[in-house]
């Protein structure tokens, strides 16, 4: 242990020690203070006096901690290809990172430390956050150093991993690559459902919100249309509907701002059975991903993104958790807003058999599932609802019956969507084999994987569905399961037995 | 090798023949129930005695209802046990349970991160043990069968282990060999 040389980060990572710790504090602490913010604006009687007090021991106490955090941050890398790092204030910890663990090396540059030309050298291990390395205000070339060191490692132990790309690509061949503009990424706040996170986000103070805005905002408006518009319209509704309009803008305004954070100058490589992208607006984030860790591919279209005409892309990673951790953590990488023509072109990418036969994705000759699933949704999701709904509006007298029979249509209508969207679609690729499944009710998605990256498989049959004959499959990605319902029951044998024989006897890593 | 297989040579798993839990795994289940439901019921019939009002509301229902309640689960977990099978292939392991929604999973032997024994007070009583086995993506243990016995258990670990350290070593075996291909052909080409 004697040998190794121990090393600190620049004295400029106390910024991004201030920064990151400060981050934390708001998002994890912010909750475990509520009731001590209560007694405080409720009990205290010098609010602002007392509020500086708090407020200055805050920011001492972040700096102090900070500080000490730095001195005793030390890393080093091992002869052994390991990172070692030492960490921790109160709880002193001790991370060893192996190179072959280490799944990507990721650079982020900060705005603020943009002007001195240093980055954050992110190393991550196989999908657990917590596992995860962070050198703060390294200088780039240390990083792009670091990052060459780690991969030319783990060629020379896995040489495997790599290999089979290379006979699919030319080594002449020229970097390809994809840029979005910032309108664009505009484009995905409103497709994106950050908004509504952000709301969901406020859900706890629903109640205070909603009874400072009845004193504030809603009397006022309703005193206003009263004077406008009284005679026409019910002025009380008129208010809590322009107030609804008014969130829901903010909401999407905070959606744009977000995306716009996260995707600002997109820029995206592909060379080599390797993605690269760089963006983000406070933090220029450098992420790459190789080409065999890509578990499966995302395509979707919400229904706003129907109507702006363009698609998200996700290349799901493996996750340590369920599907929603690998949609939405930082490891996957995400193509917001792309046209057609670009998703073709990431299909290719990924997929190269997607374009070659002159199809794309959306003609493919999907094969449905069976009519017994129209029928069971139309009843339990349409008729069931609507006839509540009407035994409801009889008793009470309130809903006119006609009411339901509306319900009823509507539901039906989203029920056979989604009926129809349902499709599967095998494809056979120099030895490789593909499954598309679609799904999906006004939007859609497809999920573009190869068998062999299989991690389970199960089916589910209820008594109905066997007397006829019917079967709903799933199979198990690291990124997540893939499904559909009500096949066949013989063909979906079919569909497991393949995949499992893919996943079988296919002698590659699926890692 | 397998490029040219017919789709009607794959094995088929829906005509495995699943091997029943251990003999004591109904023991087990319905006693493990009755640890939940016996408390539950002495609690409700501690109320009942102290608290007049509600005693006046519920005892009829109550004495009516739970037995139904407990007969109906009992029947139950007679069907449920006997429903389920585990079988262990050459490549697989694959696991049937269900009464209501039938299900089976079936996981590759490749495919497995890690395995779990698990043992609590009642199934070490009966010599039961509960296997987990987890692969890369699930919430949880992608297969967690209970009620097998614990030589069972052990039988079933030490074959997944077998199959992990044989595949890992045709692995490096194969890496090996590539590696003298390689070496071989930088030879011949310098």
């Amino acid at each position: 242990m004697g040998n190794l040389k121990w090393q600190r980060v620049s004295p400029w990572a106390l910024v991004y020690f201030v920064l990151h710790f400060a981050f934390r504090f708001v998002k994890d602490g912010i909750f475990n203070l509520l009731p001590i913010g209560i007694v405080f604006v409720t009990q205290v009687q010098d609010k602002l006096f007392w509020g500086q007090i708090a407020g200055s021991v805050a920011v001492v106490g972040l700096l102090v901690y900070s500080f000490a955090y730095y001195i005793n941050f030390r890393y080093c890398i091992s002869d052994d290809h390991e990172i070692l790092l030492n960490k921790g204030v109160f709880k002193k910890e001790r991370l060893t990172l192996n190179f072959l663990r280490v799944q990507n090396v990721n650079i982020a540059e900060p705005f603020y430390f943009k002007p001195l030309g240093l980055v954050n050298c992110i190393f991550d291990a196989a999908g657990s956050t917590s596992q995860e390395a962070v050198l703060p205000g390294v200088t780039v070339n240390y990083a792009e150093q670091m990052r060459e060191r780690v991969l030319a490692y783990k060629q020379t132990q896995q040489p495997d991993a790599t290999a089979p790309e290379a006979d699919d690509l030319d080594a002449s061949e020229p970097h390809q690559c994809l840029t979005l503009s910032n309108k664009e990424v505009a484009k995905f706040g409103l497709m994106s459902n950050m908004a509504i996170l952000a709301l969901a986000a406020l859900a706890p103070f629903m109640n205070v919100v909603f009874e400072f805005l009845e004193k504030a905002v809603i009397n006022r408006l309703e005193s206003f249309y009263q004077q406008e518009v009284g005679m026409l319209v019910n002025a009380a509704a008129l208010a809590v509907f322009s107030l609804f309009v008014f969130i829901v803008l903010i909401a999407v305004l905070l959606s744009v701002l977000m995306s716009l954070i996260r995707f600002y100058n997109y820029e995206l490589y592909f060379h080599g059975g390797k993605f690269k992208r760089i963006s983000g607006l406070l933090e220029r984030h450098q992420l790459s991903v190789s080409l065999d860790k890509v578990q499966s591919m995302l395509i979707k279209q919400n229904l706003v993104a129907r109507l702006l005409k363009r698609y998200t892309v996700q290349c799901l990673q493996a996750t340590s958790g369920g599907f929603t951790a690998g949609a939405k953590s930082k490891q996957s990488l995400v193509m917001p807003v792309l046209t057609l023509e670009q998703v073709k072109q990431a299909c290719q990418w990924v997929h190269p058999w997607i374009n070659t036969e002159g199809f794309d994705f959306k003609t493919l000759n999907f094969k449905g599932v069976e009519k017994a699933l129209l029928i069971k949704n139309l009843f339990l999701y349409a008729f069931l609802p609507s006839l509540i709904f009407a035994i409801f509006g009889y008793f009470n007298e309130v809903i006119n019956p006609f009411y339901s029979a509306l319900s009823f249509t509507l539901l039906s209508m989203l029920v056979y969507l989604s009926y129809k969207r349902y499709g599967y679609y095998f494809y056979q690729y120099k030895g490789r084999y593909y499954g598309v499944f679609r799904s999906g009710m006004i939007g859609v998605q497809y999920r573009v994987f190869e068998l062999y990256k299989a991690q389970s498989t199960y089916s589910v049959s209820t008594y109905f569905m066997r007397k006829s004959g019917l079967k709903s499959m799933y199979i198990q990605l690291a990124a997540g399961t893939v499904s559909m319902p009500y096949l066949k029951a013989d063909v979906a044998n079919e569909i497991i037995d393949f995949t499992l024989f893919q996943a079988e006897s296919d002698q590659r890593s699926w890692m | 090798m397998f490029e040219n297989h017919q789709l009607d040579t794959l094995p088929k798993h829906h005509i495995i023949d699943f091997k029943p839990l251990a003999d004591k795994a109904l023991l087990y289940t319905q006693l493990s129930w009755l640890l939940f439901y016996v408390p539950v019921m002495a609690v409700l019939a501690g109320v009942c005695v102290f608290n007049d009002d509600f005693s006046n509301f519920a005892q009829t229902p109550l004495l009516i209802g739970l037995p139904i309640i407990l007969l109906i689960s009992l029947a139950y977990n007679v069907i449920s046990v006997r429903l389920r099978g585990v079988a262990v292939r050459t490549h697989d392991i694959a696991y049937q349970k269900g009464v209501i929604w039938q299900q089976v999973t079936i996981l590759p032997l490749s495919r497995i991160q890690h395995t779990e024994i698990h043992r609590g007070p009642l199934e070490r009583r009966l010599g039961l043990a509960s296997l987990r086995l987890y692969s890369a993506g699930g919430m949880s243990a992608d297969l967690n069968i209970s009620g097998l016995s614990h030589d069972d258990c052990k039988d079933i670990r030490q074959f997944i282990q077998k199959y992990t350290e044989d595949r890992q070593a045709t692995e490096s075996e194969d890496l090996v060999i590539e590696k003298v291909i390689d070496t071989g052909n930088e030879q011949s080409n310098g």
